[in-house]
C-alpha cells in the first residue's frame, strides 16, 4: 500500500475514525488500531470498539492499493506533528513508513486479519437536515447518563412523533425532550435507543454537512455525513436493547408557578454564584414578584448571593434548590432571549422552556434542602 | 468535658502574642487538659487553643492556662452564660475502614442488589491466600466472588483476580466469576476489571442503608 495525502485531510480522517478507538484493546489488541484501506483513489480509515464504528473516507493519490492496521493514537500524533503539506504513507511487510519533507517515521503494523469484520449498513436510507439534527441532539444528549450501570439511561430515545422525530434522554435527575417535526426518520410507531456516546460523536461531524443520511438496521444504526469537500464519515453504532422509562408520565400536566427571566442574565448569574456551590452543594433559587434571588452556601468556604430581574407569577415566595451544573445545562440548551422556569413546589420536577417555540423541554428534579 | 459559654477576652503569650477582644465564646476544657476557645463559626477550628498537657488555674477574674513550654493563655471572663460538664467516657476511636466493612455487611444482608435471585453462600469466604468478601450463587446457581471496596482501584481488581484464580481450583465452585463492587470505581480499575471479565458494580451507600438522598430523582 502506498499513497499521498494532504496532512490536514489525513489528520481529520485519522482523528475522527480514532474517536471510536477507546484504547482499551484488552481482549482484542488490534482494536487499539485503525484499519486503513487504500483503493480506487480513496482512502478509508476505520476505527471501532465493536459498539461504535467510525469510518472516514477521503480522495487521495494512490500509487499502490492495500490494507493495513496501524496504532491509532501514535499514527494520528505523528501525522499531526508534521509540517503542512503532502504526507506519504507506504506499508511494506509489517512496517509502515510515514514521511513528509525531511521527517521519516517507521511504525510496526498490527495484524490486519485480527481486525473484526464489520457488517455493511442495512435498512432503507432516509435523509435529514444536518443542522436540525445537530441542534436537537445537542439539546438532548446532555441529559443522558454516563453511568454504564444503567445502560438504558446512557441512550437517547429516537421515536416517531406526529410525522416527525422526537429525541428523549434522561439520567433520572433530568429529562430532555426535543421534537424535530420536519425530520421523518422513523416509521409510525417505530422507536430506537441510540447510545449517547455515538450521538455525541455524530454532533462533532455534523458541523459542515448540509444533510445526513440514516440507515436503520435491526441491531444498529448508521449515519452518513458527506460534506461538499473534505472527509466523509460513516458512523455505525449498536442500538441499546431494553425498555426506555415511560417519560410522558414524568411531565406534570400544569404548573402553578412560572418565572420568566433573561437567558443570558440568568446564565451569567448562575455561573457566578456556582463558584460558591462546592462539593455537590445545591444552588437555591428564591422566586418572588419582580426578582429571582440566587444563593449558594458551602460550609467552611463561604456564600454567594445575586438577584436578577424576573417576571414571576404564583405562590408568594418559593425557594427551590437545583444542582447548579444541571441548571446551567438546561439554560444553555434553551434557545432565545428569555427562558421560562415552571415549578410546582420545592420537591417536584421543574420545567425549563424556551420562550421561542414549544419543541424543547428540560425537566429537572430539585435537590432537597433544609 | 467542660463547656462554658462566656463573654470573655483572651490573651495568648507564647510563640507569638495574640488578643481576642471581648465577645461571647465557647470555652472547651477536655478531660486530657486541652483548652480551646471557639466562636460560632469556623467549623471545627478554634480561635485559640492550648494542647495538653496544661495547667489550668482559676481565679475571680478568669482562667490562666500554662503549658510546660512556657506558653500562657489568659481568659478573662466578664459574664458566664452557661457552664456544664459531662463525662464522655473512653472513645472507641475512628474506624477508617468502617464504611467498607459496613458496605460488605449491607450487601451480605441483601445480595439481590447485585442480581435478582442471588443467594449468599458466606461472608469472608476463605481461600488459601485470604478470605474473599462475599461468595454468592447467582440465579443460575453459578458461583460469584464479590470484592467490596469503598474506592475501587487497580489493587482491588488484582486482589479479586488472585482470589478468582484460587477459587477456580475448587471443583465444587468452578467456574467462578467475579464482581468488583465499590462506592466509586476508578476508570483504570474498571478497564482492567472488564478486560478480565470481572463485572463492576457501583454501590450507593445511602440507598443500601435505606437513606433517601437529597438529590431527588424523577423515577
Amino acid at each position: 500500500m502506498k499513497f499521498r495525502c494532504e496532512r490536514d485531510l489525513l489528520v481529520e480522517a485519522l482523528s475522527t475514525a480514532g474517536r471510536a478507538v477507546t484504547g482499551r484493546g484488552g481482549a482484542l489488541p488490534v482494536l487499539s488500531g485503525v484499519k486503513i484501506d487504500a483503493s480506487n483513489d480513496r482512502l478509508e480509515v476505520t476505527g471501532s470498539d465493536l459498539d461504535l464504528t467510525i469510518r472516514t473516507s477521503v480522495g487521495v493519490n494512490i500509487a499502490e492499493s492495500g490494507t493495513a492496521v496501524l496504532p491509532s493514537r501514535l499514527l494520528s500524533d505523528i501525522v499531526r506533528s508534521l509540517d503542512q503539506g503532502a504526507v506519504d504513507l507506504e506499508v511494506t511487510g509489517d512496517e509502515a513508513q510515514i514521511s513528509s519533507g525531511r521527517s521519516q517515521f517507521a511504525v510496526r503494523t498490527l495484524p490486519v486479519d485480527d481486525f473484526p469484520h464489520l457488517d455493511e449498513p442495512s435498512g432503507d436510507q432516509v435523509s435529514v437536515a444536518a443542522d436540525e439534527l445537530a441542534s436537537g441532539l445537542k439539546q438532548v444528549v446532555l441529559a443522558a447518563s454516563s453511568d454504564d450501570a444503567r445502560p438504558i439511561l446512557t441512550g437517547v430515545l429516537m421515536t416517531a412523533e406526529e410525522g416527525g422525530l422526537r429525541l428523549v434522554a434522561t439520567d433520572s435527575y433530568r429529562l430532555a425532550v426535543r421534537d424535530l417535526p420536519e425530520a421523518t426518520v422513523l416509521g409510525e410507531g417505530q422507536k430506537v435507543l441510540v447510545p449517547s456516546r455515538a450521538l455525541g460523536e455524530l454532533i462533532r461531524v455534523l458541523g459542515h454537512a448540509k444533510e445526513v443520511n440514516v440507515r436503520l438496521g435491526e441491531r444498529d444504526v448508521t449515519f452518513f455525513v458527506e460534506p461538499e469537500d473534505g472527509v466523509s464519515v460513516e458512523l455505525t453504532t449498536r442500538l441499546i436493547e431494553g425498555e426506555f422509562p415511560n417519560y410522558r408520565q414524568l411531565i406534570p400536566a400544569s404548573y402553578p408557578n412560572e418565572m420568566r427571566v433573561g437567558r443570558e442574565q440568568l446564565l451569567d448569574a448562575v455561573r457566578r454564584v456556582k463558584l460558591m456551590a462546592r462539593e455537590a452543594t445545591p444552588l437555591r433559587l428564591t422566586q418572588r414578584d419582580g426578582s429571582l434571588e440566587l444563593m449558594a452556601v458551602t460550609q467552611d468556604v463561604g456564600q454567594a448571593h445575586e438577584e436578577v430581574d424576573a417576571v414571576y407569577s404564583g405562590t408568594d415566595e418559593l425557594t427551590v434548590a437545583f444542582n447548579p451544573d444541571f441548571l446551567i445545562a438546561g439554560i444553555e440548551a434553551a434557545t432565545g432571549d428569555e427562558v421560562v422556569l415552571q415549578t410546582l413546589d420545592a420537591l417536584k420536577p421543574a420545567v425549563m422552556r424556551s420562550t421561542e417555540g414549544s419543541d424543547y423541554l428540560y425537566l429537572l428534579m430539585p435537590v432537597r434542602v433544609s | 468535658m467542660r463547656l462554658v459559654i462566656a463573654r470573655c477576652t483572651v490573651d495568648y503569650d507564647g510563640r507569638l502574642q495574640a488578643h481576642l477582644p471581648e465577645a461571647v465564646r465557647l470555652l472547651m476544657v477536655k478531660a486530657d487538659g486541652c483548652v480551646a476557645i471557639h466562636a460560632d463559626g469556623g467549623a471545627y477550628k478554634p480561635l485559640n487553643w492550648m494542647n495538653a498537657p496544661n495547667r489550668l488555674v482559676t481565679d475571680d477574674d478568669g482562667w490562666t492556662v500554662t503549658s510546660p513550654k512556657g506558653e500562657t493563655l489568659r481568659i478573662t471572663i466578664h459574664e458566664v452564660l452557661d457552664d456544664t460538664a459531662h463525662d464522655l467516657g473512653v472513645d472507641p476511636g475512628l474506624r477508617k475502614d468502617g464504611v467498607e466493612a459496613h458496605l460488605q455487611e449491607l450487601l451480605a444482608r441483601d445480595v439481590e442488589v447485585l442480581g435478582g435471585g442471588w443467594k449468599l453462600v458466606r461472608r469472608e469466604y476463605p481461600t488459601d491466600i485470604g478470605p474473599v468478601d462475599l461468595l454468592c450463587r447467582d440465579d443460575d446457581g453459578a458461583a460469584v466472588a464479590v470484592e467490596v471496596k469503598r474506592r475501587g482501584e487497580i489493587d482491588g481488581v488484582e486482589q479479586l483476580t488472585r482470589y478468582l484464580e484460587r477459587l477456580d481450583r475448587d471443583g465444587t465452585l468452578r467456574p467462578v466469576r467475579g464482581v468488583f463492587a465499590a462506592q466509586e470505581i476508578k476508570p483504570q480499575a474498571r478497564v482492567l476489571a472488564e478486560s478480565r471479565g470481572i463485572a463492576c458494580v457501583t454501590l450507593d451507600y445511602d440507598a443500601l442503608r435505606g437513606i433517601e438522598s437529597d438529590h431527588l430523582t424523577l423515577f
